[in-house]
């Protein structure tokens, strides 16, 4: 188990103790996963007893206590935290190229096509807009106008940074134990994976339980063209190209930041939006998240849907659409890129095989992570109705890994999950909407605060402040809990996440009041807001000069 | 100024009798090979008959990019007492987790299939130097 060069007195225990305990039970199955510390702490007898215990109920029929589907961020967490708890995990990680042949590595979606890229580009974006502002601040930067962006340059930074986060995960998973097999695994019944590997052999592996946490991939319009011409969030991010004239299909959260920051790195970017944009989130915010990107250039095409695309003889983008009239518009784009929503990878894992069932989109749903079948569990964004975000599936991950392997009871708690929308102005919010909590607590039950704020910042360049808002959603009665928190501004992320602490401690809207601010900052906002809407009050602030 | 000189100087010399650019750029490339697979790193590295200088590295790595070319000079320097084997992580994962590569660059010095040394990082050329002196000329 240890073939690497490492020679330290503790690994040496590690493997007599080990080796002692094969000799015993005559078996492969110990569990690899006795961490360092552990060593040091235990005593030989009791250390022995451990393993002996480890190897018994391993071996008792199957190679693994845990075999997980999927090497993305909910799958790794548990196999991990798995294996520290002294199980013996495989991991099968296999990414099947997008519909563009865009391929990448270890880590799943977060790492390599979501998040990390996603932030990047984003602060990319950023960046150039600082540029301007830098200006303003007295820096002298001949010809502003005249930067612009090396598509090629960036993308080559982004995927140099993933692909080292690729190796430390592999990495990681040697140091902790985890067996790391690269390929597509499916069950053969409910309790035996299989999968295909590289060199054309088939690993069969027995598990006591399995995790499916195989995640998801973008959809496809069933249109003309859409297969052969366009692309998703799977290539955007490698793209070896500059995207030229983009049309963004879809106003979900990938797609507005995904416009959002190729508008920002200086594309000329559309939406196109079927109904409503960002689904789910507070209304008001939406549109004041809207509002910025058309100020900043984003355009918008509401109420339409795309008929088809063809590719033309200079090699543009003919796209076909029908409008909110029903009328068949046209224009042309050098990239169409759909962010439609996502689909659960699981039709791959032949999960009739094990008595899997799934629902919508072919996603699980799971009661405390657990399938209809009780050895057989789901995390992250196979899981139906939760939200598609990598740190709940890492919370929910351990978490499962902890009960499974610790006799712990504490279950993942899905509500009041902070997140973050990274559009230009940034929105982010935890808790409920208004309009989830109208509809919980009835309009009479709960007051709404809000204020429009001017960032310190945003003064010497001018920059155009009338976007900047927040509310806080709360109960109507007594000391007023807050339900929702919603900021739209710059770093919203950093703004939210402490308050999602306090949210998590059931913070009273009295609390917040009574908290100090920090001056001069964008966060401080929250704890100066007074203003009801109900009282009908303008909630833009005063100041000179404005 | 006058040792600065003497040593300038001797450079001079040293570089002039050592090879021409051309013959030193020969010997860079027939004193360092890229490691194809473990079964080549067996034959051309645990079974050399002179010491090995493993040059971990990954494409994505920027200090790796300024390392090679340092690390190439040096051991070229060395006319084949010591030889360079270049092995990129992300083609031989398996081999460079077998030698604990966390993180690159990281060069190894190897003798008779052993590690003797591991120094992790860039490095510059005096180090280098310095580090494959000592096994050149063990």
């Amino acid at each position: 188990m240890n073939t690497g060069i490492a020679s330290y007195t503790i690994m040496l225990s590690l493997r007599e103790a080990t080796k002692l305990a094969r000799l015993i039970v005559g078996s492969a199955a110990i569990s690899p996963s006795i961490t360092h510390r552990n060593l040091l702490t235990m005593n030989k007898s009791w250390l022995f007893g451990q393993v002996m215990c480890a190897a018994y109920f391993s071996s008792h029929q199957y190679e693994y206590d845990l075999v997980v589907l999927g090497g993305g961020s909910g799958g790794l967490a548990a196999a991990k935290q798995a294996t520290e708890l002294g199980a013996k995990v495989a991991v099968f990680d296999y990414v099947t190229p997008s519909p563009q042949g865009t391929k990448w590595g270890l880590g799943g979606t977060c790492v390599n096509v979501g998040c990390i890229p996603k932030k990047l580009m984003h602060q990319a974006a950023l960046l150039g807009e600082a540029i301007h502002e830098a200006a303003a601040f007295g820096w002298q930067i001949p010809e502003p106008k005249k930067i612009k962006i090396d598509w090629e340059a960036m993308t080559q930074g982004v995927q140099n940074h993933i692909k080292s986060v690729n190796w430390v995960t592999r990495v990681e998973l040697r140091t902790k134990h985890v067996q790391y097999i690269n390929a597509l695994g499916y069950f053969k019944d409910p309790h035996t994976i299989a999968g295909l590997m590289k060199n054309g052999q088939e690993q069969v592996v027995t598990a006591k339980n399995v995790l499916i946490a195989v995640g998801g991939r973008p959809n496809y319009p069933d249109i003309p063209g859409a297969l052969e011409y366009g692309i998703t969030s799977d290539d955007l991010f490698s793209l070896s190209k500059a995207p030229g004239k983009t049309l963004v299909v879809g106003a979900g959260y990938i797609g507005l930041e995904c416009a959002g920051f190729l508008n920002g790195l200086g594309y000329d970017a559309t939406v196109m939006v079927r109904s409503i944009v960002l689904r789910g989130f507070d209304q008001d915010m939406v549109k004041i998240v809207v509002d910025e990107m058309v100020n900043q250039g984003v355009k918008f095409i509401h109420e339409a849907k795309p008929k088809s695309i063809t590719k033309q003889e200079d090699g543009s983008l003919l796209v076909h659409y029908v409008d909110k009239d029903g009328q068949i518009q046209k224009d042309v784009y050098e990239t169409v890129l759909f962010a439609i929503g996502r689909y659960a990878l699981t039709k791959d894992l032949k999960l009739e095989n094990a008595g899997v069932e799934t629902v919508k989109d072919g996603k699980i749903d799971a009661n405390n992570e657990q399938s209809n079948v009780p050895h057989i569990y789901a995390v992250g964004d196979v899981l139906h109705k939760r939200p598609e975000l990598t740190p709940v599936a890492i919370h929910a991950g351990k978490l499962l890994a902890k009960r499974l392997f610790n006799n712990a009871t504490e279950t993942m708690d899905y509500t009041n999950v902070a997140t973050t929308v990274f559009t230009p102005l940034e929105y982010g919010c935890v808790g409920l909407s208004e309009e989830q909590a109208v509809q919980h607590h009835g309009e009479d039950n709960i007051e709404v605060y809000h204020t429009y704020y001017k960032p310190t910042e945003f003064f010497i360049p001018q920059k155009d402040n009338s976007n900047c808002y927040l509310k806080v959603v709360c109960e109507r009665a007594g000391d007023q809990k807050v339900l929702g928190m919603h900021f739209v501004g710059p770093h919203a992320g950093e703004v939210i996440q402490g308050f999602a602490a306090a949210m998590k401690c059931n913070m009273t809207f009295k609390q917040l009041k009574s908290t100090v601010g920090i001056h001069p900052t964008v966060a401080e906002e929250f704890t100066r807001v007074q203003i009801s809407k109900r009282s009908g009050v303008d909630p833009r602030p005063q100041s000179c000069c404005s | 100024m006058l040792r600065t000189g003497v040593r300038s100087v001797l450079r001079t010399l040293q570089s002039r009798t050592l090879a021409s650019a051309s013959t030193q750029e020969q010997a860079a490339r027939s004193s360092s090979f890229k490691v194809q697979d473990s079964n080549d790193f067996n034959e051309r590295v645990k079974n050399s008959k002179v010491p090995v200088i493993v040059d971990f590295f990954a494409t994505w790595c920027n200090p790796c990019r300024l390392l090679t070319p340092r690390i190439e000079q040096v051991v070229a320097e060395k006319q084949g007492k010591i030889v360079l084997a270049k092995v990129d992580i992300d083609e031989n994962t398996d081999l460079a987790l077998d030698y604990d590569v966390n993180s690159v660059p990281v060069l190894v010095a190897m003798k008779d299939g052993k590690v003797l040394e591991k120094i992790v990082g860039l490095q510059d050329v005096d180090k280098l130097k310095k580090f494959v002196d000592k096994y050149a000329d063990a």
